[in-house]
């Protein structure tokens, strides 16, 4: 048996309240779009309840623990299509364990959560200096991403408070979403790719003397660009501006 | 001169000042204001070398009055010599922290006309960023040796973190190289430093609103390989830093052969193993409980090439180890070669829950490569057949079991040899002219 939710983190929640209460013990939680689905197994589609969702995470905090939580959340938001089945497996166990469930960690349930939500924690950290805004005609910061996992919303607040006198969008290509931010709030809305940009006129001349900077700054006779690439791996170069060609 | 070249010569002039990290700091943005602090920091890219670039590292000015030897800057060379106006540091720094480029600034200087003179000059920027540009993003100002103390804790109070740099690990290799400099120009301002983040601290208990000072702490850097001294004094001296004047980090950079002189050793290449095994050495120091003494002594006064500090150390301390990976405290299983923080602490959480395999502990990712001949799980030991230090030793260099007398005992024939030899041209010629 096979529960499919419609990939937001209520649908999931509401997943695991449905999976509790009807006693089914599903094999697996999965989002329903670009599912293959196999003839000898049964799909269950759960429809979103934001009561019931409310419920199971007001559980896992007071139940588990906050740091459980955080797990949870991480995982949902590493995209993997497993994820919603490691996270009830990992909660499962969390009920039963409660907050000492963290200390499982030769556990499969529990390791496949914490090294999950530790890939996306480190993607998180790493955006947050990777992201390369380009000022625009319209006196606004544009950033496209496309990072594996969906962590727009964990960098938004860091520049919120950041560069908290700029209007600046977050775009996640990948995922056509974007954090927007008018100097006051931040929101995260659907943004199709490529909208029309113009970018604006002192936006050369930084890009030109950063990459002067990035240039001159490496000492010659340490090269080493297997480090350069452990660090700043090269699925994130496309968006970097010294990583372009002049 | 055009901004491009000047970034060009003064970031160039910056870069063998390694220190790069942006952490300590959780400065607040203000309302109107840019920036912040962030208190582990951020990297925001790696250059070409691998290190990591976070902050804008530029110098004020190349033109510098004293002439150390193994300064790309000294004043005897001949380089061009250029210099920023403060709008021309705030501006750059401003607009590049507003395209997420940067953490923040890291202002240097080559010491223009006097020490007080460029420290001034120094003052002057970070005032101006702070107030006039609203600034609250991450600065890292040097303090200049022998500059007016009023000048060093002015600047401290806009700082996030200050460096005065050592440079040279011994005061002989001071009056070699940097013969202007004295020992007593660095440390009066570290001291002073030391005293100024103390006090502040103190007045914050009773008052939250006093401000800061250099609130990221301070930091130094030693230069390794440029003067005789050994590992042993390096580490000395690191510890001493550590504790007497509480600093944050004390960077270690490879001596890079800039220029050439009667007084600097001819060196092809840096001695960058050798900075590495300095840096494993001063995390030792710093989060796994280690003195300098345990890691090296007169005896064994540089780190071994071929074995990272903490397996050497653990490797002349055999009666130790093997350790029962379930009972041991945490300060010793930090001890055990292999097995970092995060690892130890990974440990001590799991065994609360039951006792730990050896799969267990490779299923965690705790790294065993090293570790395994230091360890026993549950009174099982999973290294070589003893603990002789002979065999670990070999088992950790390789990383495979050592087979018994690994010298060959064949030899590669070379083909050579067996051809006859040609005769020389000139007895050639002779046979065919026929004059033998």
């Amino acid at each position: 048996m096979i529960y499919l939710y419609d990939g937001s983190f209520e649908g999931l929640l509401t997943a695991i309240f449905e999976a509790y209460y009807r006693k089914e013990n599903p094999e697996k939680i999965l989002r329903n779009k670009a599912l293959q689905q196999t003839l000898f197994e049964e799909y269950i589609h759960i429809p979103t309840d934001e009561i019931k969702a409310d419920k199971v995470y007001d559980s896992i905090r007071s139940k588990i623990s906050h740091q459980a939580l955080q797990h949870a959340y991480y995982t949902y938001l590493s995209d993997f299509e497993d994820a919603g089945t490691w996270i009830y497996r990992y909660l499962q166990l969390g009920w039963k364990m409660g907050h000492k469930v963290d200390y499982h960690l030769a556990d499969d349930r529990v390791l496949t959560v914490h090294n999950t939500s530790r890939k996306v924690f480190g993607e998180s950290h790493l955006l947050l200096g990777l992201v390369r805004f380009k000022k625009l005609s319209s006196d606004l910061f544009y950033a496209p991403i496309e990072p594996a996992h969906n962590i727009v919303s964990l960098i938004a607040p860091h520049f919120s408070s950041r560069l908290a006198d700029q209007n600046w969008i977050i775009h996640d290509v990948k995922r056509n979403m974007a954090a927007l931010y008018n100097k006051v709030e931040w929101v995260i809305t659907e943004l199709d790719a490529n909208p029309n940009l113009t970018v604006d006129e002192e936006e050369q001349a930084y890009q030109g003397l950063w990459k002067q900077y990035f240039e001159s700054i490496a000492i010659r006779s340490r090269v080493n660009p297997d480090l350069q690439k452990r660090h700043m791996p090269r699925r994130y170069w496309k968006y970097l501006t010294e990583k372009q060609m002049l | 001169m055009e901004l491009q070249k000047k970034i060009e010569i003064l970031s160039a002039a910056a870069k063998y000042d390694v220190s790069c990290s942006s952490s300590g700091s959780s400065r607040k943005n203000k309302p109107g204001g840019v920036g912040n602090g962030h208190l582990s920091g951020i990297c925001h890219s790696w250059s070409e070398d691998g290190r990591c670039i976070s902050l804008l590292k530029i110098l004020l000015t190349n033109d510098c009055i004293y002439n150390c030897a193994y300064c790309v800057n000294r004043s005897t060379n001949d380089i061009p010599r250029t210099a920023l106006t403060p709008d021309e540091v705030a501006d750059l720094t401003i607009n590049f922290y507003r395209r997420n480029y940067i953490e923040g600034l890291f202002l240097s200087s080559a010491v223009y006309k006097t020490p007080d003179y460029t420290m001034e000059l120094i003052l002057g920027v970070i005032k101006k960023l702070r107030e006039e540009y609203r600034f609250n993003g991450y600065i890292h100002v040097k303090a200049i040796p022998g500059a007016d103390m009023k000048l060093i804790s002015a600047a401290g109070a806009y700082a996030d973190r200050m460096s005065v740099n050592i440079e040279l690990p011994s005061s002989q290799g001071l009056r070699l190289l940097a013969p202007q400099k004295n020992k007593e120009s660095i440390i009066k301002p570290m001291g002073l430093i030391r005293s100024g983040i103390q006090a502040k601290r103190e007045e914050r208990k009773l008052f939250r609103g006093a401000g800061s000072f250099v609130p990221a702490g301070q930091s130094t850097q030693l230069i390794v390989g440029a003067t005789p001294d050994h590992d042993l004094n390096i580490l000395k001296l690191s510890e001493g830093l550590y504790h007497r004047f509480n600093l944050k980090r004390v960077y270690y950079s490879a001596y890079v052969p800039v220029t050439t002189g009667p007084n600097l050793p001819a060196i092809v290449k840096p001695p960058l193993l050798r900075e590495h095994r300095l840096y494993q050495a001063d995390w030792l120091l710093r989060f796994y409980g280690f003195k300098a003494d345990e890691l090296l002594n007169d005896a064994h006064s540089d780190f071994d090439t071929e074995l990272d500090p903490k397996s050497d150390w653990a490797l002349r301390n055999l009666h130790l180890f093997p350790v029962e990976i379930n009972r041991v405290d945490y300060s010793l299983l930090l001890r055990i070669p292999g097995v970092g923080v995060r690892s130890a602490q990974k440990i001590v959480a799991a065994r609360r829950i039951g006792p730990l395999s050896y799969d267990n502990l490779k299923k965690m990712g705790i790294v065993l490569k090293r570790a395994r001949y230091f360890i026993t799980c549950q009174g099982k030991y999973y290294g070589e057949k003893s603990m002789n230090e002979h065999i670990v030793r070999y088992g950790l260099i390789s990383g495979k079991p050592e087979i018994q007398d690994s010298t060959p005992q064949w030899e590669q024939i070379s083909i050579f040899p067996l051809l006859p030899q040609l005769p020389p041209p000139e007895v050639r010629l002779a046979t065919l002219t026929g004059e033998l």
